[in-house]
């Protein structure tokens, strides 16, 4: 803050010059006109004017410039009067300022216990549902259990000879179990991600052979409604990749089964492996799974790895599914340094891309 | 064939799922023992050296874990391969029962009796 002195000097400069050397000047003026006039009648002769002139010129001079000093004073103590005037309203304000300050303060203070407590309250909660989840999917895959084996047990004839249409029926059931073991299973992976409960056992994996074991899973599937699968190896040898090789399998059955799910008889159904080392920042391999199917619509595709969500047209040719297996198919490439897209034209086909770094 | 035939313990608390995998290994030329809990499967052992344990994890009274240690510390039966057999399935039990010397961990609900036989059939050198 600047000190009076130095405001005081600021407004002297300010002050105007003029009345005083405009004065000075009349006086001395005035004073000879006069001095000459009392000469010229004879009341002053000789040696006295010239004494008498300056001196009262000097003295008017004096007086002027003590009378202006005062004023100089008067005016730099209205100033400060002012000054400290403003500098108090501002005290003022700062005092109302610092309490406002502290009130915040408190109440934000009393927020952050708040949040923390319902936080706190939030984790407990999340905790009890992943202890629900997982109780009660144990405790469903114990009777789900005995159902499918006795659908099993009858449909392998073992326990006596059933006809064709018993055996059509006893396979629907057989197949309707097995859909609520997936669900099941599903929901319990989606539990692991959510509480973050790491799993994960990371080999070297040669992506080529697994691939191969899997598209031998899907075979007769894929016979069956006159779809293509067909598995594009490049030419050259490819490095492995560092996986769990278990959690990749997931991703891949889970994109190879919706491609055969969403894709008409007669489509095709390509998984194609690709070194994708050159163009790339970090080192992976490439796996795509293309297929002729229904597509994604477009005003659909940011919802597509969400947890729980169908595409519309998917939801209409198959009302069964969870849509958690592309969330747990991203979730699976992202813990492994990866990425997952897909590019798709509704009605036409999609293609999902994933890749996998070959260093961990 | 030898003509003895193999032996196989069944350690499970639900009845019925008992009774199928009975049904289904006698079928296959097993004897079957059974224990329907884990107190019941150490008395069982006390005097019986099966081929091999297929065993429930969540079973009343000690657990499968408690008996899996337990046959792993008894002389008479701690060479026999046991097979755990049971719908808990997360990695750390899985971990867990391999600690503690399984030969195997199979999920109830992801797999069929048809499997279980080719899996004991494997072990047992049928």
């Amino acid at each position: 803050m600047e000190s009076p002195e130095r405001i005081s000097l600021l407004e002297l400069s300010k002050m105007p010059v003029n009345p005083l050397v405009f004065w000075g000047v009349i006086t001395v003026a005035l004073v000879v006109v006069m001095a000459l006039i009392l000469n010229s009648i004879g009341v002053i002769t000789g040696v006295y004017w010239l004494i008498l002139v300056p001196v009262v010129a000097y003295l008017v001079v004096m007086g002027l410039f003590i009378f202006y000093l005062f004023k100089l004073y008067a005016e730099r103590n209205r100033l400060m009067v002012e000054k400290i005037r403003r500098e108090e309203t501002k005290v003022g304000e700062f005092k109302k300022l610092n309490q406002d300050l502290e009130f915040y303060a408190k109440q934000l203070f009393d927020k952050d216990f708040e949040l923390t407590l319902a936080n706190k309250r939030l984790q407990n909660l999340e905790q009890a549902k992943s202890k629900f989840v997982s109780v009660t999917t144990h405790q469903l895959r114990t009777p789900l259990s005995a159902i499918k084996w006795t659908f099993h047990m009858l449909l392998g004839g073992s326990l006596g000879v059933v006809t064709d249409e018993q055996r059509n029926f006893l396979q629907k059931g057989y197949d309707s179990t097995q859909r609520i073991i997936t669900i099941i299973n599903d929901l319990l992976n989606v539990d692991y991600i959510e509480a973050d409960k790491s799993d994960y056992n990371f080999l070297a994996v040669n992506l080529a052979e697994l691939i191969d074991g899997i598209i031998f899973e899907f075979i007769n599937i894929a016979e069956s409604k006159k779809i293509k699968l067909s598995f594009i190896k490049p030419s050259n040898r490819l490095p492995s990749v560092v996986a769990d090789p278990v959690k990749i399998s997931m991703v891949l059955e889970n994109l190879i089964d919706n491609a055969l799910k969403y894709t008409p008889r007669d489509g095709r159904v390509t998984i194609d492996l690709s070194d994708a080392r050159i163009n790339s920042a970090r080192p992976s391999l490439e796996v795509m799974v293309a297929d002729t199917g229904i597509g994604v619509p477009a005003v659909e595709k940011d919802k597509l790895f969400h947890r729980f969500f169908r595409g519309s047209n998917a939801i209409r040719l198959e009302p069964d599914g969870t849509g958690l297996g592309l969330f747990i198919a991203r979730d699976i490439v992202e813990k492994h340094g990866g990425e997952i897209w897909f590019e798709s034209k509704d009605g036409e086909g999609t293609n999902f891309h994933f890749t996998l770094p070959i260093f961990k | 064939m030898d003509n003895a035939k193999k032996t196989v313990l069944i350690v499970e608390d639900d009845e019925f799922l008992r009774s199928l995998t009975a049904k289904r290994l006698e079928k296959e030329n097993y004897a079957i023992e059974v224990a329907v809990d884990g107190e019941n499967a150490i008395s069982v052992l006390d005097t019986l050296k099966p081929d091999i344990i297929l065993l429930d994890l969540l079973l009343p009274g000690k657990d499968g874990f408690e008996v899996l240690k337990k046959i792993r510390s008894t002389e008479t039966v701690k060479t026999v391969p046991v097979v755990i057999f049971s719908n808990l399935g997360q990695k750390e039990d899985i971990e867990k029962a391999k600690a503690l010397g399984v030969d195997d961990f199979l999920i109830k609900a992801n797999f069929t009796l048809d499997d279980v036989v080719a899996k004991i059939n494997k072990l047992t050198g049928k």
